[in-house]
């Protein structure tokens, strides 16, 4: 029993680390109607450039901001230099999957070039481990909680209680109708690229500090775990991404407990196959509401 | 005949399969197979296990499932069935009710899913180590050295790459072919013409599917060993730049393709010299790749060979 109380845990940190990066993922999807699969390279090469900024020995928590700003810069860029003109050339929707997965390669691999296929990790300290019974976290991981906790509350807020998060939610409902209605939307759009950026960024890095090493590798699988969670709590909808990250998180961390840490990912993606076929909407769809089908 | 220039004769003929199938369901159908390798695999796995004898043999260094040690003309037929029967269930739920990219972002979740389990479960498919020792198909007409084997086995594989073509080309300009580009071009006016999108889709599926075992099964009679590491997601996304820069819907384009992109790079890059880190090349080999896809795609959508445009000829009789 302690052993899924710890697994529990474990769990906990996963789902806030996700849910930073499957919000941010979610919001790009619901805004420019595109799935960006470049999003986890974009993830992996700012908690790189955080690395590079680390091992200069600036600290970690300082380093998160640096990866947040690299996120930012990375995805305005992409957005404006390509996804942005190819969507203006009329590609359709599945042309766009095929853009963002020859960024994610081109992306990879121009870091892979720089970095190197080598393990690296982070000079961090986990700090002491606070335990109530079996159930115990390092202050590292109590922190990587607060700040998903704190960017949670803070993209509900401005998604619910600012004139950017209407403008924001309304062009993601009828961008067209948005625009015809005085909202800005190709400068909405971009802010939109900058916030998801920087939540991808910090997800990069805080990823990294709680996995303890990294590889170059890693993005194509973390974009499968963010694709998981944002899809199982319904594409394009935040508060589904945050409620997707938390089953996900549990999943893989319980089920790794169960069965065997080899499957855990194959638990997380089983999940996610049964909620594409009885739900293709996400668990929190409603019915009516959402994405249009085309 | 030195036994490089074989391997890519083989290559070829394995690659032109490969993209002939993937470009019936993406060129001309307009389903995005980002799992396409997975149906290669399949077809190469069956071929494999059904004619390698029991894991028992080679004192157990393997694991596998089956082992019949079946002759030449089975464990390829079983890989197209096999690969052709595993697209169905996977098409049946895929195409179903899913937004265009969300098939393709499940069916790229898919094939990560099947190299997670493969990998991970020793026993069926002998894991990330892969099966070895595959028996060369007509080992038992001929020996399997030599310059005679070689010019058999490079015979039967084009033979295959021109079948799969032949009926490839018959099947996109027939009626049904017809109904496939109606579907890619506009789904739902093909829909309000009575046609049914849904089952059309699920039918090309499990061809290309088919098909792509059969590519499989070639290829590993001929190098004889198949390992999860030669069937990771990106292998089809070479696929499908291939098709791009071939000419998308074009069965000649995407042989072209098949030629340029799998077949140019894999080789070229052989003739580099070495530099940097033993990374370096493959890694701005892989940059070349989605360059050349985002290149072709902004500056040449339609491809090297473009689909020619089918239109109604003024009729004789006016």
């Amino acid at each position: 029993m302690s052993l899924y109380v710890a697994a529990f845990g474990f769990g906990l940190v996963i789902a806030a680390v996700i849910a930073i990066a499957a919000v941010g993922f979610t919001m790009q999807f619901a805004v420019t109607n595109m799935l960006n699969l470049a999003y986890g390279q974009v993830m992996i090469t700012s908690a790189f450039v955080a690395y590079a900024v680390n091992s200069a020995g600036v600290n970690i928590w300082i380093c998160l901001l640096v990866a947040a700003v690299s996120g930012s810069i990375l995805s305005v860029l992409l957005n404006r230099f390509l996804y942005a003109p190819f969507q203006r050339k009329g590609i359709p929707l599945v042309g766009m999957v095929i853009v963002s997965v020859a960024v994610s390669l081109v992306l990879s691999n121009i870091l892979l070039a720089i970095a190197g296929p080598d393990n690296v990790s982070y000079l961090q300290s986990s700090g002491p481990t606070y335990s109530l019974g079996s159930f115990q976290l390092t202050a590292a991981e109590i922190g990587i909680i607060a700040i998903s906790i704190v960017l949670m509350i803070g993209i509900h807020v401005i998604l619910v209680y600012t004139r950017l998060g209407r403008a924001m939610r309304a062009t993601a409902a009828n961008a067209s109708l948005a625009r015809n209605s005085g909202v800005p939307t190709v400068r909405i759009v971009d802010i939109v690229w900058l916030i998801t950026g920087g939540l991808c960024g910090v997800a990069g890095a805080v990823t990294s500090m709680n996995s303890g090493s990294f590889t170059v590798a890693d993005g194509s699988s973390l974009i499968i775990t963010v694709l998981a969670a944002a899809v199982v709590g319904g594409a394009g909808q935040p508060y589904g991404a945050m409620l997707g990250a938390l089953i996900i998180g549990e999943v893989t961390s319980l089920s790794a407990a169960a069965i065997s840490p080899e499957y855990e990912q194959v638990a997380a993606f089983g999940l996610l196959i049964a909620v594409l076929i009885f739900r293709p909407r996400g668990i929190l769809a409603r019915v009516g509401v959402g994405s249009s089908p085309k | 005949m030195s036994y490089y220039l074989v391997t890519i004769a083989v290559y070829f003929a394995v690659d032109a399969m490969a993209c002939v199938a993937l470009n019936l369901q993406f060129g001309v159908a307009g389903v995005i197979n980002f799992g396409f390798i997975l149906f290669q695999a399949t077809g190469a796995y069956v071929a494999a296990v059904l004619s390698l004898p029991k894991d028992t043999a080679h004192n157990g260094f393997q694991q596998y499932v089956l082992g019949l040690h079946l002759p030449f003309p089975y464990p390829w037929l079983a890989a197209i069935l096999v690969s052709g029967l595993l697209a169905l269930p996977i098409g049946l739920v895929v195409l179903r009710r899913l937004r265009n990219d969300l098939q393709a972002i499940s069916l790229i979740v898919t094939s990560v899913i099947a190299t997670l389990i493969v990998t991970n479960s020793t026993p069926f498919l002998n894991g990330a180590a892969g099966v070895a020792l595959v028996p060369a198909p007509f080992a038992g007409h001929m020996s399997p050295t030599g310059t005679p084997y070689e010019w058999l086995y490079i015979g039967v594989a084009f033979a295959c790459a021109v079948l799969v073509l032949l009926f490839a080309t018959r099947l996109t300009y027939s009626p049904y072919g017809r109904t496939l580009r109606a579907i890619r071009e506009n789904e739902d006016a093909a829909g309000a013409l009575g046609k049914h999108v849904y089952a059309r889709k699920v039918v090309i599926f499990v061809v290309g599917g088919a098909l792509g075992g059969l590519s499989g099964a070639v290829l590993v009679g001929y190098i004889g060993f198949w390992a999860p590491s030669a069937w990771l997601y990106p292998e089809t996304i070479i696929l499908v730049a291939a098709i791009i820069v071939g000419g998308r819907g074009n069965h000649l384009g995407a042989v072209l393709g098949a030629l340029l992109v799998p077949l140019g790079f894999e080789e070229v890059t052989r003739f580099i010299p070495q530099f940097g880190t033993s990374g370096l090349t493959p890694a701005i080999e892989w940059v070349v790749i989605g360059s050349l896809i985002l290149g072709f795609l902004w500056f040449r959508p339609r491809g090297v060979i473009p689909e020619t445009r089918r239109v109604f000829g003024p009729t004789r009789d006016g």
